[in-house]
């Protein structure tokens, strides 16, 4: 069994947002709905010394899921590789999720009446293909795989680099390991 | 790409096509069955993305069928930019433009004809072909603002430019006024890349802290316009620190002492109250890019925006290549010379058909001689000598687009009667917009090409509907003079009645008498012509794309071993240049300061204090492009300028405040993005911006003034950069102040 994650390299990410508006439009999401946010911090400092890191943001797949556990109809779900998603038939747009999520990963449609998030491009990874985020990054700065695979790039890079997890200490067990580099100190 | 795409079912053909948002042409993979694009996605095989696609490559189907595109035929029915229009037949448009233009021949000469083009996204040999034929010299493109003055004079002193960068085998780049972070996706990339693996290090030049800046191991955030004073400062750095490379001075280089004796007044301490840069800074930046070799200098916009000084200090970026031998050997700037193994769009272009008597009125070429007949022939003669075949004459040899708009507005030279505009909206995109918008308004005929209706649409008696992404076959080859080309063709055939511009200008030579001119009906057959003589043996352009996609001669380094010397008349390198001087210009950089600055003009900083630059590319729109597609504008939904929290304290301005920004030419308004990005005292204003959402009547015709920052650049011929005409739009003088609240919309 896979257990699929992602590594993104600050060092590498321009704060282009391609992979938002690759997003948007794969998943055919209203203007005001993104899955993938990226968050500019700075500049930072005082003209000339500065510093402006990019992290860009999607569901944290999270293996501990607080989302999941806060569904009373059983419409958010966690699968064996990993992969967090919500089975839109069953959502009744309680967002029970939403506020259990503390990433703000899951977003309520207006139109649809339920909650959607990001799931790894779950229609793709099952074909093999990567999520349209990371094969829409010029930079390669978004690294999806297979974590048990030691050959696939993501263990490779999270194996031989320091890397961060957001709000770790909340032990929720994100899936996404951020690579900071030293340009990218922050605040 | 939609969710749940099948990619295996029945029917399905993968076409190799190309984005047309950007010069990059990133390669796209389009999903096509029964001539309708299901879905696309970055092709992960072509060289240059590498399977990725910026946010506008995203967006390419929802730009293909877009409510506002442009569809059929246009013909104006009701007073000029009232809006009222009439559907007609190609054919009729096609007749009635070409009888117009006939008209105007017979009556003014053919000179009275011009035409305006935007970026290199068109069919522009074609377009010279036809001109040419027609007999006027009067096209131009934005080409001044972008590139031609740096080939033109890089070409002067070097016999070709330098603009192939070895970066796999450099140790260092100079990023001088660009930001591939924002403009070049792929080049980023690969500079990250080399960053990571070879330890490449990466000087950034630019007065804002960028995307590419935060990356860079040394950004020098210069005052805007003074460019020339830092490339000067740095020749005298390495010329007086001994950095330069002798043996390559010795053998390979002309002028040396001249050259020398020239900067030894231009220290790093006289250059910094004018750069705003620590002589310490200037030295360090300098003996960086000459101490680790190879190295390149990435060419940028920013020198040949600058007016005046352009010319001066793309003359002295060269001069800084050249002493430091960093031309032509591995892992340095190379001089790939025009592809002599396919027909180049030099070959396309007929310029042999334009007499000597037209090419001598071409307006702008008394003033500005390098990018007009006069100093291209020369060029070109040089370069036929040296390579075998010209640089490409669309581009590098234009009429003088601020003076064309003047010679409509005052019949001075003479009178220009007729404009044909394709893939421009000259209103946004050039120098001194109400100038510009007053042509316009003025001109007696005018046709646009177009995908959208823009500003300079809506004033046009015809407009065309032009095919864009997914619908054209694309050759990317640096305005025709690279070596390579990398080739793509159409996912679909060309939606509603749309058709490539080439068949614009086809159809209507032939209905001029150009017939037996144009023998290519279709522009596949156009380019499998000029493939031919590659010998790949294909039967249709489709068939090469298909099979081959592109071509990459094998690599030659230091070509003047073999060739016994540059293609320059002395065969060296000419630090101090015969073909400038014999041209009547400087044979050596000369300073000279920005257009409007303090220390020149003491009582115009009184009035307007600040330093201004314009023009620098920002994600997510190109130039004027793109503000219709909500699915990007929402990244950046309102126009923006950037200014330093100390100079918004002084004058009183939050995050987000409108604001007028004012020079000598006049006002428009933006946001306040309050930043430390700038340094203090210094405006950096965003390009391009007009409101397709709002009414597209006249006198607002979409806010086309409102934010627009060319309204505040200049084009007198006095703050032209003498060689090149290029117009000026960094390295102003401005003054900004609150835009009131009980202000209305913009006066003009
Ligand atoms: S596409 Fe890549 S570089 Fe651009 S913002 Fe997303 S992660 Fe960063
Ligand atoms: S990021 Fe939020 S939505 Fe995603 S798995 Fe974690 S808690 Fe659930
Ligand atoms: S993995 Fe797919 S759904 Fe998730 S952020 Fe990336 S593109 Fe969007």
């Amino acid at each position: 069994m896979a257990r699929y994650a992602m590594v993104i390299d600050t060092r590498r990410c321009i704060g282009c947002q391609s992979c938002t508006v690759a997003c948007k439009v794969h998943n055919e999401l209203p203007v005001d709905m993104i899955y993938n946010p990226v968050t500019t911090v700075g500049p930072t400092g005082v003209f000339p010394n500065l510093h402006m890191v990019h992290i860009p943001l999607l569901c944290m797949h999270c293996e501990n899921t607080p989302c999941v556990d806060a569904c009373p109809t059983g419409a958010s779900l966690r699968r064996e590789d990993g992969i967090v998603w919500i089975d839109e038939k069953k959502c009744v747009g309680c967002k029970a999720c939403v506020m259990a999520c503390p990433y703000g990963a899951r977003i309520f449609n207006q139109e649809k009446g339920i909650v959607q998030k990001c799931d790894f491009c779950l229609d793709r990874v099952e074909k093999g293909n990567i999520p349209r985020c990371v094969q829409s990054c010029h930079q390669k700065a978004r690294i999806f795989g297979d974590l048990d695979d030691p050959n696939s790039e993501v263990a490779k890079l999270k194996n031989s680099h320091h890397t961060v997890r957001l709000l770790d200490e909340l032990g929720s067990k994100p899936s996404v390991f951020y690579i900071y580099g030293l340009e990218a100190r922050m605040k | 790409m939609k969710r749940n795409f099948d990619f295996e079912q029945e029917g399905i053909q993968v076409k190799k096509s190309c984005c047309y948002f950007c010069h990059q042409n990133c390669g796209v993979l389009a999903y096509v069955k029964d001539d309708k694009v299901l879905a696309i996605e970055g092709d992960p095989d072509f060289p240059t993305n590498t399977g990725g696609l910026c946010c506008r490559g995203n967006i390419a189907l929802l730009h293909l069928d877009h409510p506002d595109r442009i569809n059929y035929p246009l013909k104006r029915i009701g007073k000029r930019g009232e809006g009222k229009w009439q559907r007609i037949s190609w054919d009729q448009a096609l007749d009635e433009i070409a009888a117009k233009l006939a008209q105007i021949r017979e009556e003014y000469g053919a000179e009275a004809v011009a035409t305006a083009g935007g970026t290199q996204r068109t069919d522009d040999w074609a377009r010279r072909r036809f001109m040419n034929l027609f007999g006027s010299p009067n096209g131009f493109h934005n080409s001044h603002l972008c590139w031609i003055p740096t080939f033109m004079i890089e070409t002067a002193v070097c016999g070709w430019s330098p603009f192939e960068i070895d970066l796999a085998n450099s140790r260092c780049i100079v990023l001088w006024g660009q930001n591939p972070g924002a403009s070049n996706m792929p080049e980023m990339h690969h500079l990250s890349e080399l960053k990571q693996k070879n330890g490449l290090k990466i000087i950034t030049i630019d007065p804002r802290f960028t995307e590419t800046a935060a990356k860079s191991d040394l950004w020098l955030p210069l005052r805007p316009g003074s460019d020339l004073a830092l490339a000067l400062a740095w020749l005298h750095v390495i010329i007086y620190e001994g950095l330069y490379d002798p043996v390559f001075v010795e053998n390979y280089c002309e002028g040396f002492g001249e050259l020398a004796n020239h900067v030894e007044q231009f220290t790093p301490e006289w250059a910094e109250p004018l750069t705003w840069l620590s002589a310490d800074l200037i030295r360090e930046s300098a003996r960086m890019y000459a101490m680790n070799k190879p190295g390149n200098i990435q060419w940028g916009v920013a020198m040949d925006q600058q007016g005046r000084a352009s010319g001066a200090a793309i003359h002295a970026r060269i001069l800084i290549r050249a002493i430091t031998g960093n031309l032509d050997v591995p892992g340095s700037d190379l001089l790939t010379g025009p592809s002599l193994e396919f027909i180049t769009d030099e070959e396309m272009e007929a310029n042999e058909y334009l007499s000597e008597e037209q090419k001598a009125k071409q307006i702008g070429a008394d003033k500005f001689k390098l990018l007009t007949w006069p100093g291209y022939s020369k060029i070109a003669e040089m370069s036929k000598k040296y390579w075998g075949k010209a640089p490409t004459a669309e581009w590098m040899c234009e009429a003088h687009p601020p003076s064309v708009f003047r010679a409509i507005l005052t019949g001075d030279p003479y009178p220009v009667k007729a404009l044909l505009v394709s893939a421009t909206n000259p209103v946004n995109s050039y120098g001194e917009s109400k100038l510009v918008l007053e042509a316009l308004r003025a001109v007696d005929f005018m046709v646009t090409c177009e995908y959208w209706m823009t500003p300079t649409a809506a004033l046009s008696d015809y407009v065309l509907p032009i095919a864009g992404a997914l619908e054209r076959p694309t050759i990317t080859s640096s305005y025709g003079c690279s070596d390579f080309l990398l080739a793509s063709q159409r996912a679909i055939k060309p939606m509603y009645e749309r058709r490539n511009d080439y068949n614009f200008w086809r159809d209507l030579g032939i209905r001029l008498g150009q017939e037996d001119m144009w023998p290519w009906e279709t522009v596949e057959d156009a380019y499998l012509h000029k493939l031919e003589p590659l010998g790949y043996g294909s039967d249709s352009y489709d068939e090469f794309v298909e099979y081959w996609r592109f071509h990459f001669p094998e690599r030659q380094y230091q070509k003047y071993l073999d060739k016994g010397g540059f293609g320059t008349p002395s065969g060296k390198i000419e630090l101090y240049s015969s073909v400038l001087k014999d041209l009547g210009y400087s044979p050596l950089p000369e300073y000279v300061g920005p257009v409007e600055n303090e220390i020149d003009h003491p009582e115009l900083a009184k009035e307007y204090p600040l330093v201004l630059s314009t023009g620098n590319g920002f994600m997510p729109f190109h130039h004027s492009e793109h503000f219709q597609i909500p699915d990007v504008r929402f990244l950046n939904s309102e126009p923006y300028f950037q200014i330093n929290p100390e100079t918004a304290e002084e004058y009183g301005i939050k995050e987000g405040d409108w604001v007028w920004i004012e020079t000598q030419r006049g006002r428009m308004k933006q946001k306040a993005d309050v930043t430390q990005a700038v340094a203090p005292r210094v405006i950096i204003t965003q390009r391009g911006w007009w409101f397709p959402e709002r009414k597209m009547e006249e006198p607002d015709l979409a806010g086309c003034l409102e934010s627009n920052t060319n309204v505040l650049t200049s084009t007198r011929d006095e703050d032209c950069c003498p060689l090149s005409g290029t117009w000026a739009n960094r390295g102003l003088l401005c003054k900004i102040y609150k835009v009131d609240s009980t202000e209305q919309k913009e006066d003009n």
